[in-house]
């Protein structure tokens, strides 16, 4: 969960409302700063905000944005020298992509017709096809993918964001999750958790109808004016503790985040609700059709939190386990079937908002599973995963659009070509936020952490 | 002739042209070899090759490692080899300096001319071995071994208390000590700080009313005899050792007897176990202890991480490095998880160490031990196997039931699969290619492996209720099969522990040499020595040997970071504020012979955990106030040199517990198999099996301790969570202490803290009638320890009777405010 008590020009601007009579200038003198206050990174950047959107399970690279012509020119044959070992069942041949790829917008990118919306965007983004990653198996996948390393415990993406760059709205989260209707992914909260940070910089889960946030709905009965004044009441009682030890900012920061907590209660409802955007918005994000209805409505939300200041939102889209996430051990037809139709309009929509908006620029999105598959078929009519070689893309937030960096070898299987770890991408995305990823530490049992560990180089060509 | 002359002379021009240029080029790749040998291969070559790079061989040298090719030939700017020497890209290499300009231009060159290369040839295996072992090496200085935390704890001459060494630093620094705190927040803090528990009203009286003079020092005695005080204490351990009950990654298994150690640690602090024997038991239990199931169910210690349920080699490393960080974490205060990868940064802590470190635990194996004799184990199996025989049948007969379905559905399947692969099929098997054997073989195994759900969703009525009869009759007897009661436990197969190897960079494909067990070299004054296992062992004894190590009263580290973490847990802070790192990045003691002291009276108490406490707790520092004085504020706003009491907010865990007792609903029952109280199903629907058992948000058998809530890893009880629960993931030596919005949106919101404030009103209403004033008097009493000021007391009356909801929101207003969540 985030910390959210007041900077200090938002407790000048309160000073009005009811903190029960606690002297301003008394608190001031103790005001304790926030982790959450807006910071510098280490050099300006575009992107101030991040939306990541993970297709938990893991994306066929070579049925959607890397085209493998070969596949199809030897189905059913095997790769001379190679033998694949699955991570379960029974190797099958190569197996030909299920969907044809055209070429797209002025760049000329080859995109399937799994994303024909993505693929009218291609220009404002940069795909990187030559991602490689440590883990076979989803949870260690995940982890790495969020927080650099396959064990659990560390610090997620956007905790490291919030802690390099606090967040520009003190009454909502600093880092939103959004985990898909089926379940949330493999692995849990972890994934976008704190590790060893203090909690003020995990993310919190918001739900896409109802309530955003658990507990965020005062109990049954209780209305806003009868929990003002019990606020009231309560900060008069505290005011006789605190007057005795004026010098402690943790209790002042303790009454702070009630008055904050209060708030929230209207302003996380208002920062969701998308009844607010037009028809034609609505539309563009396909919340008038059932199948991107939940998704889109996840990606507006997305929008609307960013345009609010919050640093980092996270949407997964696949949940549970097997079909239910894109993870396409059988019937890969009808598996990334349905996860694009689902995914593919609001994601589009999201990209052409944002940038209508002009926010796309201050906006950096990114798109990936935690790792790709195989190119070969798995229980006939699916594909295996393969950490070996797969597809990232990103876009706005000072990435240069329609651009391509990286391959994989023939058939999909392994990057080759410029290959890039996961330490990279990270690096890529500190540097887009202003951050040099070497300098951006946190100290932990004796040792200096870093989201790279030892490793990792800015990808030089996909920056604007 | 003439021109055939000339010409021949012109030809051989030439030649020797190409010979000048095949020379210089013959040249330089010697000298580049020269250079590479003799600063590169060591890494990358034989017998490691960081980063997969082998730069002895030219193809291998084109070839490259995990960032793609060393070089490009004729063209050194976009050379990695060239960019790294030359400092133009990060990692520089070689690794901590730099090659001269002569080297740097000589590689250029090299490059520039195409890469010529004279191999390097291999150097004999034992001679490259001995040169590695060299590399291995990492000697301690004689200075590095003077610092502080690696002396042997000295008693200090003359003084004789807490307070003479605490008043003897105030004293210096112009600090005035606080005035004792008063008789009922003293009472408060010793409970809260003991047994996690607010005191009740008759026992808050007892103190009061008890006008001896050594009233309080009988009251630190009967808290350290209270049952409550063993689930207080084991919570700050259960930290340090990560403890959890599942197991996290992907599947997050449960551990359902994980809880069997939790009680342990209970019944370790309650008994006083000697420190030195409760880590002999959690080392090396079943070596040392042999016939104690105590011992064995201690042993759990090591079995307390994460686990992984791929097992690879690589996962067993990190397994290892798991519990040898959290080994050197939690006893002994220092840091050894950058040895893993390489010396130490900052303290004298070889890589060495570190492997030799693993060794010790290297052929440890995790074992469900059975917690009843061999015969009733074997009639145990007698029974299962009775079980399955009558179930063998039942499948028998539900197979014959499903077979048309199956037919159905494979020749279904059949009929939609691709061209390529129903022409692999067709193929007579000696024809097919290797590809159409491949595939042929899937399909076949596929076919044949229907999932449940698809199966009955095809299969005819009748069928399946026929199905559903049998298969019901199987899981009646599962459900015959007796249960066996098994501890988590660890054994080692062999007295000969298996072979392990330093590895370079941390990395399994590089092996270096073999490791023998080993202790923190910069804290021992030589070699340890581990002891040879006894000749009927089944283990190797090199954890019976390190737990000597760690709790020889010689060791420099033990008795002294263990007396820290109590004084942290009852000052607020450590004497030592990085009480996990006692090396250069940790802080220094503020009051180092204090610390010494306390040190030398754990030990030649026998190791007594609460004699170190009585010591503490019976002090006048503890005694102290804990509100400011503006002139000490001035010097020592940090409250370093313990001039005031520091007020600690409690853990979320001491929040629940306390709402629980206020309320008068907390069931008090000591150990036992863990709970698992509501959680709101939004919050777990993210774990991957998403099973939370959760009870009732109202039922009262979840009522218990935080302490014996199912500590799961990937769904923790939100209200612990927000609290900084520590993650489980790593040892925890201190708690985050944040303050968040969430926070208060849960002692606001949350269903659980709603009804429990009802009940507390309810409390209100029976134990003290109807009259508002001897509500608000003993809600005081039950929630803060103390009487209501007469303005506190008319404000409150005030607040409950301006509305008819009022008694139950001032019941819930008590559990929110500071004072509540604070020790006094």
């Amino acid at each position: 969960m985030n910390q959210r008590f007041f900077s200090r020009r938002e407790l000048l601007w309160k000073a009005g409302g009811g903190i029960g009579g606690l002297a301003l200038s008394n608190l001031m003198s103790g005001a304790s700063v926030s982790p959450l206050a807006p910071k510098a990174g280490h050099f300006p950047a575009k992107a101030k905000s991040i939306i990541s959107i993970f297709c938990y399970g893991g994306v066929s690279h070579m049925d959607t944005f890397d085209p493998k012509p070969m596949l199809k020119k030897r189905a059913g044959e095997t790769i001379p020298g190679k033998t694949i070992v699955p991570s379960q069942g029974t190797p099958g041949g190569l197996m030909p992509a299920l969907w044809e790829f055209k070429k797209y917008g002025q760049c000329g990118m080859d995109v399937s017709d799994l994303f024909p919306h993505v693929a009218q965007r291609v220009d404002d983004i940069a795909f990187i096809r030559s991602m490689h990653c440590i883990s076979n198996d989803h949870a260690p996948a995940l982890y790495q993918m969020n927080t650099g390393s396959i064990q659990t415990g560390y610090p997620s993406l956007g905790s490291w964001v919030t802690y390099g760059l606090g967040t520009e709205n003190q009454s909502l989260p600093a880092f939103v999750v959004f985990t898909d209707p089926r379940g949330g992914p493999i692995g849990g909260a972890p994934n976008w958790g704190n590790g060893f940070m203090p909690a003020s910089y995990q993310a919190t889960p918001f739900r896409p109808t109802g309530d955003p946030i658990v507990d965020l709905k005062p109990p049954e009965g209780m209305t806003p004016e009868r929990q003002r004044k019990w606020l009231d009441f309560m900060g008069k009682l505290n005011e006789e503790h605190w007057k005795k030890n004026p010098h402690d900012s943790e209790l002042a920061a303790r009454i702070e985040s009630y008055e904050l907590a209060f708030r929230m209660q209207t302003s996380a409802v208002e920062a969701v609700d998308v009844d607010k955007e037009t028809a034609a918005t609505r539309k563009m994000y396909g919340l008038d059709e059932n199948i991107t209805e939940y998704f889109g409505r996840q990606c507006l939300m997305a929008r609307r939190l960013v345009e609010r200041g919050v640093r980092m939102v996270q949407i997964y889209s696949g949940g549970g386990n097997f079909g239910e996430s894109w993870d396409a051990h059988w019937d890969l037809k009808e598996n990334h079937g349905q996860h694009c139709a689902e995914t593919d309009k609001p994601i589009a929509g999201l990209l052409s908002d944002l940038k209508s908006r002009g926010l796309l620029d201050q906006t950096l999105v990114i798109w990936h599973g935690e790792f790709g598959r195989m190119p070969i078929s798995q229980r006939m009519s699916g594909r295996d995963h393969n950490p070996q070689g797969f597809t990232v893309w990103m876009a706005g937030g000072g990435v240069k659009g329609g651009t391509c960096v990286g391959a994989t070898d023939e058939y999909g299987l392994e990057a080759v070509e410029k290959p890039q770890k996961v330490n990279d991408l990270h690096a890529t995305i500190l540097h887009l936020m202003g951050f040099d990823h070497t300098r951006l530490t946190y100290l932990h049992n004796g040792r200096y952490m870093r989201l790279t560990d030892v490793e990792g180089e800015v990808i030089k060509e996909i920056v604007a | 002739m003439t021109y055939l002359r000339l010409g021949l002379v012109l030809a051989l021009a030439v030649v020797c042209a190409h010979a000048q240029q095949n020379n210089d080029r013959h040249s330089i790749g010697v000298k580049a070899s020269q250079i590479i040998a003799a600063n590169c291969v060591g890494c990358h070559g034989a017998p490691i090759k960081n980063a997969g790079l082998d730069l002895r061989k030219r193809d291998t040298i084109l070839k490259g490692g995990e960032r793609g090719a060393a070089v490009s030939p004729g063209n050194p700017e976009l050379s990695r080899i060239y960019r790294q020497v030359a400092h133009l890209d990060a990692p520089h290499m070689p690794p901590g300096k730099k090659l001269s300009e002569e080297e740097i231009q000589t590689l250029k060159t090299w490059i520039e001319r195409g890469v010529p290369y004279e191999d390097i040839l291999d150097q004999k295996e034992e001679e490259a071995r001995a040169a590695l072992a060299k590399l291995e090496d990492r000697p301690i200085t004689p200075a590095e071994r003077k610092w502080w935390a690696f002396q042997k704890v000295v008693r200090p001459a003359g003084m004789k208390s807490i307070d003479e060494f605490l008043l003897d630093t105030m004293r210096k620094k112009g600090l005035t000590p606080s005035p004792a705190a008063d008789k009922r927040a003293l009472a408060r803090r010793a409970y809260l700080d003991l047994t996690g528990l607010p005191p009740t009203i008759a026992q808050l009286k007892e103190f009061v009313d008890d006008q001896r003079p050594d009233a309080y020092n009988r009251l630190v005695d009967k808290l350290l005899d209270s049952p409550h005080y063993g689930e207080r204490w084991a919570r700050h351990w259960l930290d340090l050792v990560r403890f959890s009950d599942s197991g996290g990654f992907e599947y997050d298994r449960e551990r359902d007897n994980a809880w069997r150690y939790r009680d342990y640690v209970i019944r370790a602090f309650n008994s006083d176990k000697p420190y030195d024997r409760f880590l002999k038991e959690q080392l090396a239990g079943d070596e040392l202890y042999p016939n104690s199931v105590e011992a064995r169910v201690a042993t759990g210690f090591l079995r307390l991480g994460v686990e992984n349920n791929i097992r690879t080699e690589q996962t067993r490393m990190d397994e290892l490095d798991d519990i040898v960080v959290t080994t050197a974490n939690s006893l002994l205060g220092v840091t050894v998880g950058c040895a893993r990868c390489h010396n130490h940064k900052f303290d004298p802590i070889p890589q060495k160490d570190y492997y030799r470190m693993q060794a010790v635990f290297f052929g440890t194996k995790a074992e469900e031990r059975p917690l009843v004799s061999d015969e009733e184990l074997k009639k145990h199996k007698d029974a299962v196997k009775a079980i399955e025989e009558l179930q063998r049948p039942i499948r028998k007969e539900m197979r014959a039931v499903e077979q048309p379905t199956r037919d159905k559905i494979i020749a279904k399947r059949k009929s939609e699969l691709p061209d390529y692969m129903r022409l692999a099929l067709a193929t007579p098997l000696e024809k097919r290619t290797d590809g159409q054997k491949l595939n042929a073989n899937q399909v076949e195994k596929t076919l044949e492996n229907i999932r449940e759900e698809d199966l009955i969703a095809e299969m005819p009525l009748a069928a399946r209720a026929k199905r559903d009869l049998l298969q019901s009759q199987i899981d009646d007897l599962d459900r015959q099969k007796p249960r066996l009661d098994t501890v988590m436990a660890i054994m080692e197969n062999s007295k000969d522990a298996p072979a392990s190897y330093f590895l370079h960079r941390g990395n399994i494909g590089q092996k270096g040499s073999k490791m023998a067990p080993g202790v923190l070299s910069a804290a021992t004054d030589g070699e340890w020595s581990f002891p040879a296992p006894p000749a009927d062992a089944k283990s190797s004894f090199r954890r019976a040997g390190f737990a000597e190590w760690i709790t020889s009263p010689d060791n420099p580290l033990t008795a002294r970071v263990m007396v820290n973490r109590i004084w942290q847990n009852h000052f607020g802070e450590g004497i030592v504020r990085t009480p996990s790192n006692f090396g250069k990045m940790g802080e220094r003691p503020s009051h180092p012979e204090l610390l010494d002291y306390l040190a030398s009276e754990f030990v030649q108490s026998g190791w007594s955990v609460k004699h170190v406490q009585r010591l503490i707790m019976k002090s006048a520092a503890y005694q102290m106030a804990s509100d400011d004085i503006e002139a000490n504020i001035k010097i020592d706003a940090d409250n370093r040199f313990v001039w005031r009491m520091a007020r600690r907010r409690v853990e979320g865990e001491v929040i629940r517990d306390a709402v629980l007792a206020t309320a008068g609903t907390l069931d008090g029952t000591v150990g036992g198999p863990a709970v698992y109280p509501y959680i709101d199903p939004a919050l777990f629907q993210s774990s991957s099996k998403r099973t939370w058992n959760g009870k009732a948000v109202n039922d009262p058998s979840t009522y218990r301790r935080s302490v014996y809530v199912f500590s799961k890893r990937t769904i923790p009880l939100p209200m612990l969570e927000t609290f900084d629960r520590p993650d489980t993931m790593s040892s925890c030596a201190r708690r985050n202490r944040s303050t968040i919005a969430p926070q208060a949106l849960i002692l606001m919101n949350n269903e659980f803290i709603g009804i429990q404030a009802k009940h507390f009103a309810q409390r209100l209403e029976r134990e003290a009638g109807p009259d508002t004033t001897a509500q608000v008097k003993l809600a005081y009493e039950l929630a803060l320890s103390r009487e209501p000021k007469a303005d506190e007391l008319a404000k409150a009356i005030g607040f409950i009777q301006s509305y008819p909801q009022g008694l139950v929101d001032f019941s819930h207003a008590l559990f929110n405010i500071n004072e509540f969540v604070y020790i006094p």
